[in-house]
């Protein structure tokens, strides 16, 4: 056994040699058993370990993307929705507007708003609809809740809606029980307020307020609102009442102007 | 002889050409990173445990394709071998030379490997591949040596900035 190692020592170079062309001569000569089996091997030791990082690498960023789509599809969908629930209630406003009869002898013109001129409080609409579409001036305009106001410029694509909250527009209204005929108007800050009714008009809150169809602008019966509280000062030969008015400018959408069928 | 180290050569050589290969491929080109290993082994270590990593290496590179086991064995063997001959009778004192040795050695490897492997589409491999992937092995290598023989250094790349 000294014998061998010593041989060993001496001749290292050449046994080390030696061992080395075997193992090549074993792996070329016999590639059905020693080639599969150190190639296996490697492979478990050697690439396995790094094939499966980047097998989950791969994984991790197929997650990725997906997650990346799926938060774009969710986007979408929220979109749809969103777009859906405003489909919804536009075809509410419409549907409670399908039991609103035009007044005799005028057509009705659907119009939508593209502006709302307001600082605290509207006074002024841009509508999508003009001259084109036999959209005039003073033509009284409508929603499916009462009186929003009369046209006040028309062009050939739009037109500008005076509204009923803007205090320059003042007409002519009566409530619907009393028969009584005042002046309505918008008081910026304070609210609506019908006046110039009489001392002894019987009026209770909760009446009726409508338009009476004097000045050849609105026609009669178009509703306004309703008496919030009457304002009764001692001595005066007049009476007002603060109107609570149906329609909230602030929320109006959807309009219709009101055409004479005699135009 | 201490085998720590030629086995990371060995796990640095199939984590680059597992993960890292096709993500620095420059259409198709790839570095040949157990080249520049094999080369430095041979350059800077003894010759019995040059031989045998290259042998090793060999059976680690031919494990993907068992076919060209044999041939890889034989190639890196044979390069390892006249390698570091050439470093051990030659003083490679410039870089430059280093660097030659490595081209040489690439596309010998290159070439031996293509011609087992489909030595009808030999020239186009040779203009496609092989010469491409060459130039590709030479730039890292030579970043490689001039940081190994001190060309390079953090305090020099500092002072750049």
């Amino acid at each position: 056994m000294t014998w061998l190692t010593t041989v060993f020592h001496k001749n290292r170079r050449i046994v080390s040699f030696g061992l080395a062309a075997v193992l090549f001569l074993l792996i070329l000569l016999s590639p059905g058993n020693v080639r599969p089996f150190l190639g296996n091997a490697a492979m478990m030791v050697f690439y396995y370990p790094f094939a499966e990082l980047k097998d989950s690498i791969t994984r991790m960023q197929n997650v990725a993307e997906d997650n990346r789509r799926l938060k774009n599809l969710l986007a979408e969908a929220a979109l749809q929705i969103s777009a859906l629930a405003e489909v919804r209630r536009e075809n509410q406003r419409l549907k409670e507007f399908l039991g609103f009869e035009a007044p005799e002898n005028f057509q009705v013109i659907p119009v939508r708003i593209v502006y709302l001129g307001h600082d605290r409080y509207p006074v002024s609409a841009v509508i999508n609809k003009g001259a084109a579409d036999s959209i005039d001036v003073n033509q009284p305009v409508i929603n499916q809740y009462g009186l929003i106001g009369k046209i006040r410029e028309v062009m050939a694509d739009h037109a500008t809606v005076q509204l009923l909250t803007d205090p320059s527009n003042a007409i002519s209204a009566r409530i619907a029980e009393s028969r009584q005929i005042g002046i309505v108007r918008y008081v910026p800050g304070e609210g609506m307020i019908l006046d110039n009714l009489p001392a002894d008009a019987f009026i209770n809150k909760g009446d009726q307020v409508i338009s009476s169809g004097l000045g050849g602008i609105y026609p009669s019966g178009l509703t306004i609102g309703i008496v919030d509280s009457v304002l009764t000062v001692k001595g005066s030969i007049k009476k007002s009442v603060w109107l609570k008015p149906y329609v909230d400018f602030l929320k109006i959408e959807e309009l219709y102007v009101l055409r004479s069928a005699l135009e | 002889m201490k085998i720590l180290p030629y086995i990371l050569y060995l796990f640095l050589f199939t984590f680059f050409a597992t993960i890292i290969s096709d993500m620095v491929s420059i259409f198709g080109t790839m570095v040949d990173l157990l080249i520049i290993i094999v080369v430095m082994v041979g350059f800077y270590k003894s010759e019995t445990e040059a031989v045998w990593f290259g042998v090793v290496s060999g059976i680690v590179a031919g494990a993907t394709h068992l076919s060209l086991m044999p041939w890889e064995i034989f190639i890196l063997t044979l390069i390892i071998l006249v390698v570091n001959q050439i470093g051990g009778r030659i003083n490679l004192e410039s870089v430059v030379s280093k660097i030659f040795i490595l081209g040489c050695c690439t596309i010998v490897h290159g070439v031996v490997i293509t011609l087992a492997i489909s030595p009808n589409e030999f020239f186009f491999m040779l203009v496609r591949y092989i010469l491409p992937g060459t130039a590709y092995t030479l730039v890292i290598g030579s970043i490689i040596f001039f940081v190994k023989d001190g060309y390079i250094t953090w305090t020099k790349i500092k002072a750049l900035f």
